[in-house]
């Protein structure tokens, strides 16, 4: 299992005749995404729209998004590994036992069914939400998932993407990957990136209590991170640059200000399907932007002596244990 | 100002063969008649050459940046640059981080580099990309054969439209110039599809085909006088028996210039996978005859690596048959790219045969000023990997002793042990520098004239060619000293060259409706902007 079969929103709403929601309520959490990218809009290939387009809702409990959906799936909690592992048996006409169906909460025929629209569609598109990744079973729910799509393209043309929220999260995530190789969870505390989520994410090396500063930027870790990690930003210097009074910038010991971006802030986006949208602002504000403050700071860092001492270079490595 | 004195110098730009020459770069950072002041380098037993010109390489951009999230394995056991006071940290490897990509090309004597396949929906990403990458300038280009609006265009006839749909699309893109991959294959992909015959039309099309695509992009590309030809990556890529598309691409080109892309892996002849062989004396013999033609050669070395490659349906077919991690993302109305990791072994027999096609292709095609060195980076092999094929070309010993550790029955299916033809120093120089140079347009690059960049590398002249251009004693970029002693010492920031084909005001009119029906972005914010890319040179294009 790896990798990951996708497409830009674009080609959703170009092409996509089936679509699978899973884990996700879009009708609440992407407003727009329906009526933007997949299942309203009209297309050269899909000239009736919605008409021409089925869309399925896999997830625990009925949601605002059940009312747009042509079938709705209720898997029971905690089982979507497993019915995703079914559904990648069931495409390749391998046995299902009885009971395991059972486990998943669904009849042998509804998965018929599915199996059957999936395999008939011209271009499938499965988008996977917070339901399915940080459940039970998390990134191996989605990476099982990514693998049904990538497995279904020996039918179909069928492609998987994630529904990503907060604000720019991805555009750190794609920066973060060109710069040092990971997209999160990287320490430099070698002088070289290092990867290791569960080690080096945000919120284990506040729990552990081991860093002795904080700088946060675009992210309001005080009103979603558990009480250890909160206790630790209060105890150490924390740094807030936020254009709002948020519970982040209410424990920190610095909050700085600054233009909200898109808003009145210049800069560069990246879209759920990692594509670059420019914000230009169309306010002025007495603030500065993050830019200008990272740089300022940045700038001010550099007068101080180097962390290595004079003179001295740091041995290359070319290999690590 | 620099001087470099007592070295030898190989200068093919200027018929320049080892003559001991020196070379002085005045404070603009070109190449000068004389200077006073300054540092002077005795290059005394070293050999001096302009620096190296990647034609064809994936170091920036939605594609290569897949690859790095998906190879974090890789990541860990590699190269780590750690950071220093003039360098930042980051990390080699088969993918390597934006700003170690620059240090390990400037660290192996090359100063240019093309990224050859950027979508214009992402080109945005891939500009601020090529920012981070220090030290070299850059170039890149469109994607554009499987472009649906321009398709549609062909289609139906409207070759002017076309063109200058093609040409606010290279302005749009801030490009340099257009790639074609696997022309209408990539289209047919979005609906599982590929597109293997010349003469058949594409899925979805009633009459346009690849070879259409192919002749008429050629065209554009002479017509609005881009700076480089067209840069095809033919049809069929890597499938046994692929030659006979290969060639039949080349005809379709009907006497145009145009640069062939990775040919290594368009030479292939057999019927399936077991008796797949190398028909590189074919290939190499129709480049013999059509001098206007160029290509590099997307060499293979064995090893671990990840392929890249707008090429989405190839791409599956890899993941099919590796069983490995797939990316595939394809861009709505542009293109495709699919990511699947690879190891090339020498016991594999279909891999042994690559390895030898693409050193075949750079010693059968006999003009260095034809063929150049790449390895598709990082389809075929890693860019810093080249020392090993400079060494392959110039030491047919070496060769001899590498083909005793493939497999017994390669033999059949290969010709390199008959070849015996070694590079000397000043073909090297061609094939690394002058000539790429010349067939992106670069007229400043690859050539030690007076007026040129003052982008040159020293190598101590041994007789261990790997070590020797491995870690050259001295690469100056822009008349600065980059490396030294096996440092980097400065790490300027490069230019990116762009290329403006002149196109009829009201395309922009023409374009805002079919780009509405299609996008899932305003048109507005499309287009780059100017201001985006740092330190930009554009080249104007007059169409007349």
């Amino acid at each position: 299992m790896g990798g990951k079969v996708t497409c830009t929103l674009g080609e959703v709403k170009q092409r996509a005749d089936f679509i699978i929601y899973w884990g996700g309520n879009p009708a609440e959490c992407h407003p727009r995404h329906f009526t933007k990218y997949t299942i309203m809009q009209k297309s050269k290939f899909l000239p009736r729209g919605r008409k021409d387009r089925t869309m399925v809702l896999v997830d625990i409990r009925e949601t605002k998004s059940v009312k747009a959906a042509d079938i709705f799936l209720q898997v029971r909690p905690g089982r979507d590994f497993e019915l995703i592992t079914i559904l990648r048996a069931m495409i390749k006409d391998q046995h299902v036992a009885d009971e395991q169906l059972a486990e998943t909460g669904l009849a042998r025929d509804v998965l018929e069914d599915l199996v059957a629209r999936m395999k008939s569609a011209k271009f499938g598109c499965m988008f996977f939400g917070m339901g399915l990744s940080m459940t039970r079973g998390k990134h191996m729910n989605s990476a099982a998932l990514l693998t049904l799509a990538a497995e279904m393209n020996a039918f179909t043309k069928f492609v998987a993407m994630p529904m990503r929220g907060h604000g720019n999260v991805t555009g750190a995530d794609v920066i973060m990957r060109w710069q040092t190789g990971y997209p999160f969870g990287i320490t430099f505390n070698r002088g070289y990136p290092r990867y290791n989520p569960g080690e080096f994410s945000t919120v284990d090396v506040l729990v552990r209590g081991d860093c002795d500063a904080a700088f946060i930027i675009g992210a309001d870790p005080g009103a979603t991170m558990p009480q250890p990690a909160i206790d630790h930003l209060k105890r150490i210097p924390t740094i807030v640059l936020d254009p709002h009074v948020t519970h982040t910038s209410r424990l920190a010991r610095v909050h700085i200000t600054t233009a909200p971006q898109g808003i009145a802030a210049p800069g560069t986006a990246y879209r759920m399907d990692e594509l670059p949208l420019p914000l230009k602002p169309a306010l002025k504000s007495p603030y500065p932007t993050d830019e200008e403050v990272v740089r300022r700071i940045n700038a001010a860092i550099a007068d101080k002596p180097f962390w290595l001492p004079e003179g001295s270079q740091p041995q290359m490595l070319t290999a690590q244990v | 100002m620099l001087r470099i004195v007592n070295g030898k110098v190989y200068d093919p730009a200027n018929g320049i063969d080892g003559q001991v020459r020196e070379i002085c770069i005045d404070e603009s950072g070109r190449i000068a008649q004389n200077v006073t002041g300054g540092r002077t380098i005795d290059a005394t037993g070293m050999i001096v050459f302009p620096g190296g010109v990647d034609v064809h390489t994936h170091v920036a951009g939605g594609a290569i940046n897949f690859a790095r999230a998906m190879t974090p394995e890789d990541h860990r056991r590699t190269q780590a640059f750690i950071r220093t006071k003039t360098r930042r940290s980051g990390l080699g490897g088969m993918a390597p981080t934006t700003f170690a990509t620059g240090y390990l090309y400037a660290g192996m004597g090359w100063t240019t580099v093309n990224e050859a396949a950027v979508p214009v929906l992402s080109a945005r990403h891939t500009h601020e990309e090529l920012t981070d990458i220090p030290i070299v300038d850059k170039a890149s280009l469109t994607l554009m054969a499987n472009n649906e609006i321009v398709l549609d265009l062909l289609e139906n006839g409207e070759y002017e439209r076309a063109k200058h749909a093609v040409a606010w699309y290279v302005w749009a893109a801030k490009s340099y110039g257009i790639k074609a991959v696997n022309p209408g294959g990539v289209a047919a992909w979005k609906w599982g599809h590929d597109a293997k015959q010349l003469t058949s039309p594409i899925a979805g099309y009633n009459n346009i085909t690849p070879g259409t695509i192919v002749t008429q992009l050629a065209r554009i590309c002479e017509e609005l006088n881009l700076p480089h030809p067209i840069h095809l990556h033919c049809n069929n890529l890597g499938a046994p028996g692929n030659i006979a598309t290969t060639i039949d691409t080349l005809k379709h080109l009907e006497g145009r210039r145009a640069h062939i892309a990775h040919s290594q892996y368009h030479a292939y002849g057999g019927d399936g996978w077991e008796s797949m062989c190398s028909r590189t004396s074919e290939l190499a013999d129709y480049f013999n005859s059509h001098p206007q033609l160029t290509t590099d050669a997307g060499a293979v070395l064995f090893g671990d690596t990840v392929t890249i490659t707008a090429d989405g349906p190839w791409q599956h077919l890899l993941y099919k048959l590796t069983g490995r991690k797939w990316g595939n993302l394809d861009v709505e109305n542009e293109t495709g790219c699919g990511i699947v990791p690879y190891t090339y072994r020498p016991s594999n027999l279909v891999n042994a045969v690559q390895w030898a096609a693409g050193l075949e292709l750079l010693l059968l095609i006999k003009d260095p000023w034809q063929v150049f060195l790449s390895t598709d980076h990082p389809n075929g092999g890693c860019f810093w990997r080249y020392p090993e094929i400079i060494k392959l070309l110039m030491c047919a010993d070496f060769r001899r002793e590498c083909l005793t550790q493939l497999p017994a029955r390669i033999k059949k299916h290969i010709t390199l042990p008959e070849i015996d033809r070694e590079y000397t120093l000043y073909e090297v120089a061609t094939a690394m520098s002058a000539g790429p140079a010349r067939a992106l347009g670069l007229t400043r690059k690859g050539n030690l004239g007076v007026g040129c960049d003052g982008d040159v590398v020293i190598y101590h002249d041994t007789d261990d060619v790997e070590q020797m251009f491995g870690h050259p004693r001295y690469v100056i970029k822009g008349g600065e000293i980059v490396i030294e002693e096996g440092e980097i010492r400065e790490t300027p920031e490069g230019r990116e060259f762009l290329a403006r084909p002149s196109y009829d005001p009201a395309t922009d009119e023409f374009m805002k409706p079919l780009f509405e029906e299609c996008y899932t972005m305003s048109f507005e914010n499309y287009p780059v902007e100017l201001e985006r890319i740092e330190r930009a040179e554009i080249m104007e294009c007059s169409s007349e």
